[in-house]
């Protein structure tokens, strides 16, 4: 089954809406009941999307999902989805991907805020930019995303992946402040260069291929180790030892 | 006629000592108040009544009029904002709480611009902290990192620690050793005993160092960090580790400086770290007198201290996205309601651009920069001054602000509350 | 003029000796009456079980830690939010919820009543606030001394009647209900991060012992003539081997009142640990219970822990800081000067950890141990032991042997063998029930005089009618219909007006707060006092003027007056 949303246009586009109601599974069964929030205001589905269903589906893995027009300010695509395929053709707003634990999300423009945020499976891919909080947890929660494979393209913004505690992120440009500070576990690749990696690690992998600015005293320098791909010399770290951290940190240049 | 023992209303020291001396309903005189209390009780160029803008310039109207309309652009409003609080007293507070679940709309406080990474990062790791009597008492180091009391708090050294005498700390200008880190020389820094001068971003890394050198893997750490020795950092260390008992303060330095969160993060680990050792406590220099209470209302009342947004008819907190600058400069909101607040004033312009598209109603005593972009103002009574009510200390301590005039101004929680009942009563948004 | 008429109530009034009788209950006006009208509205109870609106004699919910707990814990917040609905305000939380949340997932289980269970004087004006924000239970509040410098001072001097004094003004000044004690001189060494191990040891600088404040607290309270006794937290909570203390402190109360205990220990369960490391500790309920049946003059409330996610929040501070060296979790410090401290932590207790296993299977010895329900009433220290939501769990749990039986299967094998559960037969009647969680709170915080946890004409007219046939139910194999029972009442009635319904909140609420004022002689009022005005002088960093909670922040209020004895 496919399911085709095309945006429609709106007088305000800048209010948000939140649209958990779009997950594969949901579309199972007639699209007529799925509500979205339009600021506060409650609205069917149809009154923000156009929706045009194609094909059929016996269960949420054959149902695919496209997006289209203008959707940066939708919220919450994908939100627990478990199996299933969502497409989007634009940009995607915050929180895409939220708890997801199955299925895949591609994302051909860029993301905002929190993708994948606390993900336990599945797979995300964001041809564009993502910004802050990509691959992170919630406030106050001590594990952010658990499992899963969450990748960029472009580049990702502060506080890429923290609290990260399982699953892969890989960020093929640059981040910004901060990536993988808090993690615990999981593997986090960044491409590019970024600031300040790792803060407070107590484990799991952090490789970094491009430059790191504001390197922080407090990792402890062990060898170093040859990357296969690309054949790069890295120099591995570890830390965070101003928190009893067993993290490993690869960095190429700092 | 001498008021005494009046509560000040301007910063979050809260002193409770003042005397004020009132001729004919007007105050005339303020004893023991610093030069920013002593302002605010005797400036006085507030506005007359009710405004609201037209195309021909400023017209007055009523306050039932201002209420009426307030009421009717909430409830048109799809993302209302209700922004401001930490400059009125929590029974506004409250009343504000209130009106934004009833219209569904988004309430943050001064805290995300100022201390909201502070809570960011007690939501991490918590708070270890303690009254400031307790300072007063018992502290014989005090760090003040990353502000300038002398300008900021010009009475807390005086009051709470480097100047005050306390229980076990009968001297305290000779027992106390103050402790200052920025990234340049202030008066602050002129009275310290230790000034650790560090380059600008560069708080994480020097607490992050401390920290290890505490937990003994001093050996970690290069021969200097952000622009501090590493023989400098020994030194501190040590001094805290030595410590009978140990008080941190801090400010802006940490909270608005990259990794912002972070920064006060490794501040609290850090006190944590020492807390294995000796006895240290925690505290954020708060700015206004009750932004903190605005957190504890606003908790107690829907489990989040600022930034939440009932969009959804119940709590969501989400700072980056539910806080007052991210909703304007992504032109999100669409009216906004300012209570005790100039946000004009300090927001940054992309998110101040924002208020001259939508509607704003302010609810302040004075002509302010908001002004500007207000189409009705509401000159309120100020807490303190000519409306009773209750602030909360920077540490959490709750005190009952005294009216020593009547001006005969309508109170904030008042105008909150007449405007959720018209809400309310008119069958809801 | 509201009268009601609850009709075919199975009602079970201890305080009354009804042990389980169908009648009419007539309320006028907020109190129950000999009878009313044709004109009145009828509740029909369709012969369900009828009891006194529920009391809490220790819970937190309103105050600065409670608060702090709250704001440090995002994650808790949104793991229990309730969207705003008819007169419900939207509520957030699980462990610590909000203040509205509280108020009304309590109604929904028919308590009407709560004893806050710490205060801060310097701070009360936040739990009163707070308490206002918690509409639908009547509210009092434990306020603490275990820290007082003044109070250290005169039991130094062993001057009780100063003590005494003091307690008097701070309480009447800060609408407090009773004399609490948290770690009782722990507070003070806390405040150089020490704490005290033993009753015997003596605090630093102030050279009084735990044993001397608490003896001279309770001769204190006893010449003030407060309604509830001093409420101890003892030292050493969570301790292994910290039985003897406990042991200890209740030997240290003298039976000085014949309507109530002189003594009031506090989730004893948390202080009833044998051996000496976490690698042995061993259940000491039955030396402990044993040490309860000998004393008329103790209660104890059970401090039953559940397993699952939960906060700690006491004004233990240095326990709560061993909490954060063992589980490395976040940690919250809240020291107050001259008086006392608190901490706070979030835990996970696990069917996994013996320990744990250990500490759930105490909190039930402990009440099925004690010969009379009157002597330990039921509580989990919300939310220390578990939230307050898990009581029906808790009191299946002590009215069914099987139900206990299919819990021990699942816990962690090891603790089997450190425990006496599972030897106890003993299965808690309906009438123990309704002694464990009402009528045994309103003997024990004395608070029967002024209407509560009863049913005869005279008694304010808190009722809770539960979904539940006694004479068609056997705990003891149904204990899953008890639990749904007490989880939800038909009906929650708070002084003579139906407030929730099914779980559904029917009205905004305006709750009443209880506290003392007794009256003092000229020569003992500290308001007059130049020594105790010197604190404020010098110690303190409020000024005397300001440090009184006025009474505008009570919604509706209640002053028990008393003549000390002094």
């Amino acid at each position: 089954m496919r399911v085709i949303l095309s945006a429609r246009p709106r007088k305000n586009p800048f209010i948000p809406v939140e649209a958990e109601g779009i997950v594969p599974a949901r579309f199972l069964q007639p699209a007529e009941g799925i509500m979205v929030a339009v600021g506060n205001r409650i609205r069917p589905l149809t009154d923000v999307f156009e929706v045009t269903i194609e094909g059929i589906a016996t269960d949420a893995a054959g149902v695919e999902v496209v997006l289209r027009g203008d959707t940066s300010r939708v919220k919450r695509v994908g939100e627990y989805m478990e199996a299933g395929k969502i497409r989007v053709e634009g940009d995607i707003g915050m929180h895409c991907g939220n708890f997801m634990s199955g299925g895949e999300i591609e994302i051909l423009g860029s993301a905002d805020g929190w993708l994948g945020r606390e993900m336990r499976g599945g797979r995300i891919l964001c041809h564009g930019n993502a910004s802050h909080y990509c691959g992170s947890g919630y406030r106050g929660e001590k594990h952010g995303m658990r499992g899963g494979y969450l990748e960029v393209k472009g580049d990702a913004g502060d506080f890429t992946a923290e609290y990260l505690a399982g699953g892969e992120v890989i960020i093929h440009g640059n981040c910004g402040d901060m990536p993988g500070v808090e993690m615990k576990a999981g593997t986090l690749t960044i491409m590019g260069s970024c600031s300040r990696p790792c803060g407070n690690m107590t484990g799991g992998t952090c490789t970094i291929l491009g430059t790191v600015a504001g390197m922080l005293p407090t990792f402890r320098k062990a060898g170093t180790a040859m990357r296969e791909a690309g054949g790069i010399l890295l120099t591995r770290f570890e830390g965070d030892v101003a928190n009893r951290g067993k993290g490993t940190l690869f960095i190429r240049d700092w | 006629m001498i008021v005494r023992d009046v509560i000040c209303p301007f910063c979050a020291c809260l002193c409770d000592d003042l005397d004020v001396h009132v001729e004919e309903g007007k105050v005339t005189a303020v004893d023991n108040a610093c030069d920013l209390g002593s302002h605010k009780f005797l400036t006085d160029h507030r506005m007359k009544g009710p405004v609201r803008r037209t195309a021909s310039g400023w017209q007055e109207i009523t306050l039932e009029e201002a209420i009426c309309e307030t009421a009717e652009l909430l409830m048109a409003a799809e993302r209302p904002l209700l922004y401001g609080w930490s400059g009125t007293c929590g029974e506004a507070q409250s009343a504000g709480v209130h009106l934004a679940e009833l219209v569904g709309g988004v309430i943050d406080a001064t805290t995300s611009v100022c201390h909201g990474p502070s809570i960011l990062a007690i939501q991490e790791v918590g708070h270890p902290g303690c009254t400031l009597g307790q300072v007063k008492n018992r502290a014989n180091v005090v760090v003040y990192w990353g502000c300038n009391p002398m300008h900021a708090h010009p009475r807390h050294l005086s009051r709470y620690t480097t100047y005050a005498d306390g229980f076990f700390v009968r001297n305290a200008f000779k027992e106390r050793k103050v402790i200052v880190a920025d990234v340049r020389g202030t008066d602050s820094t002129n009275v310290a005993d230790e000034f650790i001068r560090l380059q600008p971003g560069g708080d994480y890394a020097v607490l992050g160092a401390l920290r290890a050198i505490v937990r003994g893997k001093g050996d970690v750490v290069p021969e200097e960090v952000a622009g501090v020795s590493r023989e400098q950092l020994f030194r501190i260390a040590e001094i805290c580790k030595k410590a009978r008992y140990g008080a941190f303060f801090f400010g802006m330095g940490l909270t608005q400086t990259a990794g912002k969160y972070k920064n006060v993060r490794n501040a609290i680990e850090l006190v944590d770290e020492l807390s294995r050792h000796t006895k240290w406590t925690l505290t954020p220099m708060r700015g206004h007198f009750n932004v903190y209470g605005f957190n504890e209302v606003c908790t107690w009342m829907t489990g989040y201290p600022y930034a939440v947004d009932f969009s959804r008819g119940m709590a969501f907190y989400n700072p980056g996205e539910t806080t007052a600058v991210d909703i304007l400069a992504r032109k999100e909101c669409d009216m906004c309601l300012v209570v005790a607040s100039d946000p004009a004033a300090h927001f940054p312009a992309e998110a101040v651009e924002h208020f001259s598209s939508i509607p704003v109603v302010q609810l302040d005593p004075f002509p302010n920069l908001t002004t500007a972009f207000s189409r009705i103002q509401i000159p309120v009574a100020v807490s303190g001054i000519d409306a009773e009510g209750t602030a909360y200390r920077m540490d959490g301590v709750p005190l009952r602000l005294r009216k020593v005039v009547d001006r005969g101004y309508p109170e904030d929680a008042m105008i909150l509350s007449a405007i959720t009942r018209r809400i309310a009563d008119g069958g809801g948004p | 003029m509201t009268r009601l008429l609850i009709k075919n109530a199975y009602v079970i009034d201890p305080l009354n000796g009804i042990r389980g009788e169908v009648m009419d209950i007539a309320v006028k006006d907020g109190w129950i009456v000999e009878s009313v009208d044709d004109g009145a509205e009828v509740i029909d109870a369709g012969g369900c079980l009828t009891l006194p609106g529920g009391i809490d004699s220790h819970t937190h919910i309103c105050g600065t830690k409670v608060n702090f707990g709250r704001y440090m814990m995002p994650e808790d917040m949104r793991a229990g939010r309730t969207q705003r609905r008819g007169v419900m305000h939207s509520t957030s939380g699980y462990s610590v919820p909000t203040t509205y949340g509280n108020s009304y997932r309590y109604s929904a289980m028919g308590y009407t009543s709560v004893l806050e269970g710490a205060m801060a004087p310097l701070e009360a004006r936040h739990t009163h606030e707070e308490f206002a924000a918690t509409p639908l239970q009547d509210t009092m509040a434990n306020t603490l001394f275990d820290g007082n410098w003044m109070v250290m001072e005169a039991v130094r001097d062993r001057d009780v009647k100063r003590a005494a004094a003091i307690v008097a003004w701070t309480l009447a000044a800060v609408k407090g209900f009773a004399i609490k004690l948290t770690n009782p001189g722990g507070s003070e060494c806390w405040g150089w991060g020490k704490n005290v191990k033993c009753i015997h040891e003596t605090v630093p600088y102030f050279e009084v012992s735990p044993a001397e404040i608490i003896e001279t607290l309770i001769r204190a309270n006893e010449l003030l003539r407060l309604p509830h006794s001093v409420h101890l937290h003892c030292n050493n909570l969570g301790v292994p081997g910290n039985y003897q203390c406990t042991i200890g402190s209740m030997d240290l109360a003298p039976d000085l009142n014949p309507e109530r205990q002189s003594l009031y220990l506090t989730h004893v369960q948390f202080h009833a640990y044998g051996g000496i490391s976490w690698k042995d500790i061993c259940s000491k309920a039955e030396p402990v219970a044993y040490a309860v049946n000998r004393k008329p003059q103790v209660t104890i409330d059970m401090g039953q822990m559940m397993f699952g996610k939960t906060t700690t929040m006491t004004a233990d501070g240095p326990m709560e800081f061993n909490l954060y060296r063992l589980h490395h979790n976040k940690w919250s410090n809240h020291d107050v000067e001259l008086e006392t401290t608190s901490g706070i932590i979030p835990v996970y207790y696990s069917k996994t950890s013996v320990v744990n296993c250990v500490m759930w299977a105490i909190g039930l010895e402990l009440a099925l141990l004690v010969a009379n329900p009157w002597q330990c009433l039921l509580a989990t220290d919300n939310p220390n032991g578990g939230p307050f939501i898990k009581y029906p769990e808790i009191i299946a749990l002590l009215m069914s042997r099987r139900y206990r039986e299919e819990e021990l299967r699942t816990l962690a094998p090891e603790a089997l063998s450190r425990i006496t559960l599972p030897s106890l037969d003993r299965e808690l009647d309906w009438h123990d029930i309704a002694v464990m969680t009402r009528a045994g709170q309103a003997r024990a915080l004395g608070i029967r005089s002024i209407g509560k946890g009863h049913l005869a004409p005279g008694a304010e007219a808190d009722i809770a009618i539960y979904p539940i046939r006694v004479d068609e139910t056997d705990p003891s194999r149904q204990y899953r219909d008890v639990i749904r029972a007490f989880q939800k009442t038909s009906w929650t009635i708070k002084r003579g007006r139906p407030v929730a319904r099914d779980g559904e909140i029917l009205v905004e609420g305006t709750n009443k707060t209880v506290w003392v004022k007794p009256k003092v002689p000229d020569q003992y009022d500290m308001g007059k006092d130049p020594e105790f005005a010197r604190n404020f002088d010098r110690y303190y960093t409020v000024r005397m003027s300001n440090y009184p909670v006025q009474e505008l922040y009570l919604q509706r209020s209640l002053c028990m007056e008393s003549e000390a004895q002094l």
